[in-house]
C-alpha cells in the first residue's frame, strides 16, 4: 500500500484533493441548508478564517479606499492650487489693468481741464542710477514735443524734456541733481528755487529773509523762468532747516511718486499763465 | 522550508484579489490572481505543489467569496496539478510559454468551475460565460502574467 503511494504519488495526492473538493461540493447539493455532520466542521473549521479574512479584507479595503481617497485630495488639491494661481494671475492682471485704466482716466481729466493742446505720452524706460534722473517717453519730435517743455501727471510737476529724439524725449525729473524750477510757497507766498537732491528729494532755497516757510507748507511752480506756467504742485515741505548765510533751505518731497509714473502729459514750451484750477494737489 | 513562503503568497494573494482587484477592473473585466500564482508556481514547483497551492489558494477564495464552498478549490487543485505536469513536455522556461500557459490555464479554470456549478444550476450558458467572463478574464491573466514574468527579467538585467 505504502510503495503503491510512494508510486503514485502525484495521482494519489491529486485524487485526494479531487475528493475532498467533491465531497464539499456533494455534501452541499445533497443536503444544502442542512446542518451535516461535515458541513458543520467544515463551517467549524473555515469560519473563523471566514471572519479572519473577512476583517483582513475589509481592513485592506478600508486601507486601499483610504489610499484613494488621499490621492484623490492630492490630486484635487493640486488641481485647485494651479487654479488658484492662475485666479491669482488673473487677479493681478485685473489689477495692473484698473490702475492702469485710472492713471489714465485721471490723466484724460486733466488733459481736459488744461486750456491748452497737451500731448499725452508713455513712459517706456527710466534712468534711476542716483547721478541722474530721468525717464524716457514714447513721443519725440515728430509728434510735436520740444526741448525744455514741462511735463507733468495730475499730481504735479514730473520734470522736463531735456533730450529729443525724433520717436522719443528724456524726461529730465524734478529729482535730478541738475534741475532747478522756480517755486511759491503757496501759503504764504515766499519765491524761491526748487532743485533736485541726489537722493529722490527736493531742496527749496528761500532768501534768508523769507520767514513764511514751514513744515507741511505745498509748494507751487512759481512760473519765473517761462519754462513752467505757474501753480503746479511741486511738493510739501518736510523739514526747514535754520538759515545760513544768505540761504534759508527746506526739504521737499516730491508731489509726484516719479518712481511709478506710467503715463504723462507734455505741455507746450513757454506757455505761461496759472493753472493752479488744472491740478489736482491742493 | 518554503510552507511560510506559501502560506504567505496564499494570504497575499488572496487578499489582493479581495481588495486591489475589483478596483482595477477594466470594462468590468477583473483578472483572477491565484490562478496566475497557481500557474507560476506550478510551473516552477511541479505537479503537487501546483495542486496543494491551487487547493490552498481555491479554498481560500471559496471562504472570501462566500459561493458554493470546493468550487474554486477543485478547480484550482486540477489545473496547478496539470500546469505542474506540463515541464515534462514543454519548455517552459520560455516566456511566452509561461504567458500561454497562463492563458490557457485561465480558461481552463473558468470551464471546470462552469461544469462544477452546474451542480447547483447554475443560470448562465457556456457561450455566454466564454464570452463575457472566461476570455476576457483569461486576457487579463495573460497581461499580468505577461508583466509577471518580463519585469524581474529587465529587472534583473539592470
Amino acid at each position: 500500500m505504502v510503495t503503491l503511494w510512494v508510486r503514485y504519488r502525484r495521482y494519489s495526492l491529486l485524487g485526494l484533493v479531487l475528493v475532498a473538493g467533491a465531497s464539499l461540493l456533494t455534501l452541499q447539493q445533497v443536503r444544502p441548508g442542512e446542518g451535516l455532520w461535515v458541513a458543520e466542521a467544515v463551517a467549524a473549521v473555515t469560519a473563523p478564517v471566514q471572519l479572519g479574512f473577512a476583517r483582513v479584507h475589509r481592513g485592506a479595503a478600508e486601507l486601499w479606499t483610504t489610499y484613494l481617497g488621499w490621492k484623490q485630495l492630492h490630486a484635487d488639491r493640486t488641481r485647485l492650487s494651479a487654479e488658484v494661481t492662475a485666479l491669482r494671475l488673473r487677479q493681478l492682471r485685473y489689477d495692473g489693468l484698473e490702475t492702469e485704466n485710472n492713471r489714465l482716466r485721471e490723466l484724460f481729466a486733466l488733459q481736459e481741464r488744461l486750456p491748452v493742446r497737451t500731448i499725452g505720452a508713455e513712459v517706456v524706460a527710466r534712468e534711476w542710477n542716483g547721478f541722474t534722473r530721468g525717464l524716457t517717453i514714447g513721443r519725440g519730435r515728430v509728434d510735436g514735443v520740444e526741448r525744455l517743455a514741462p511735463v507733468i501727471v495730475m499730481r504735479g510737476v514730473v520734470g522736463r524734456i531735456a533730450g529729443l529724439r525724433r520717436n522719443s524725449a528724456i524726461v529730465q525729473l524734478l529729482t535730478d541733481p541738475a534741475s532747478s524750477i522756480g517755486g511759491v510757497v503757496n501759503r504764504t507766498r515766499a519765491q524761491g528755487l526748487v532743485e533736485g537732491v541726489a537722493g529722490g528729494r527736493l531742496r527749496l532755497k528761500l532768501a534768508a529773509s523769507e520767514e513764511g516757510v514751514q513744515s507741511g507748507d505745498l509748494v507751487l511752480t512759481s512760473g519765473i523762468g517761462e519754462l513752467f506756467p505757474k501753480g503746479l504742485p511741486l511738493g510739501r515741505v518736510l523739514r526747514v532747516f535754520p538759515a545760513t548765510g544768505v540761504f534759508r533751505t527746506a526739504e521737499v518731497e516730491p508731489a509726484v511718486d516719479l518712481a511709478t509714473v506710467e503715463e504723462v502729459l507734455v505741455l507746450p514750451r513757454g506757455m505761461t499763465g496759472d493753472l493752479a484750477s488744472a491740478s489736482s494737489e491742493r | 522550508m518554503r510552507l511560510p513562503l506559501y502560506a504567505l503568497a496564499v494570504s497575499g494573494a488572496t487578499l489582493v484579489q479581495g481588495t486591489v482587484v475589483p478596483v482595477v477592473g477594466i470594462g468590468g473585466v477583473v483578472p483572477d490572481i491565484p490562478v496566475i500564482l497557481v500557474v507560476l508556481l506550478a510551473l516552477r514547483r511541479g505537479p503537487e505543489v501546483g495542486c496543494l497551492l491551487g487547493f490552498a489558494l481555491g479554498l481560500a477564495e471559496d471562504v472570501l467569496v462566500g459561493g458554493p464552498l470546493g468550487v474554486h478549490t477543485v478547480s484550482k487543485a486540477f489545473v496547478g496539478f496539470v500546469v505542474g505536469t506540463l515541464p515534462r513536455w514543454f519548455l517552459v522556461s520560455r516566456a511566452a510559454v509561461t504567458i500561454a500557459v497562463a492563458v490557457l490555464a485561465s480558461v481552463a479554470d473558468g470551464v471546470l468551475r462552469f461544469g462544477l456549478l452546474q451542480i447547483f444550476h447554475y443560470p448562465a450558458g457556456l457561450g455566454e460565460l466564454l464570452t463575457r467572463v472566461i476570455l476576457p478574464q483569461a486576457a487579463y491573466n495573460g497581461l499580468l502574467a505577461t508583466a509577471a514574468v518580463t519585469l524581474p527579467a529587465v529587472w534583473m538585467r539592470r
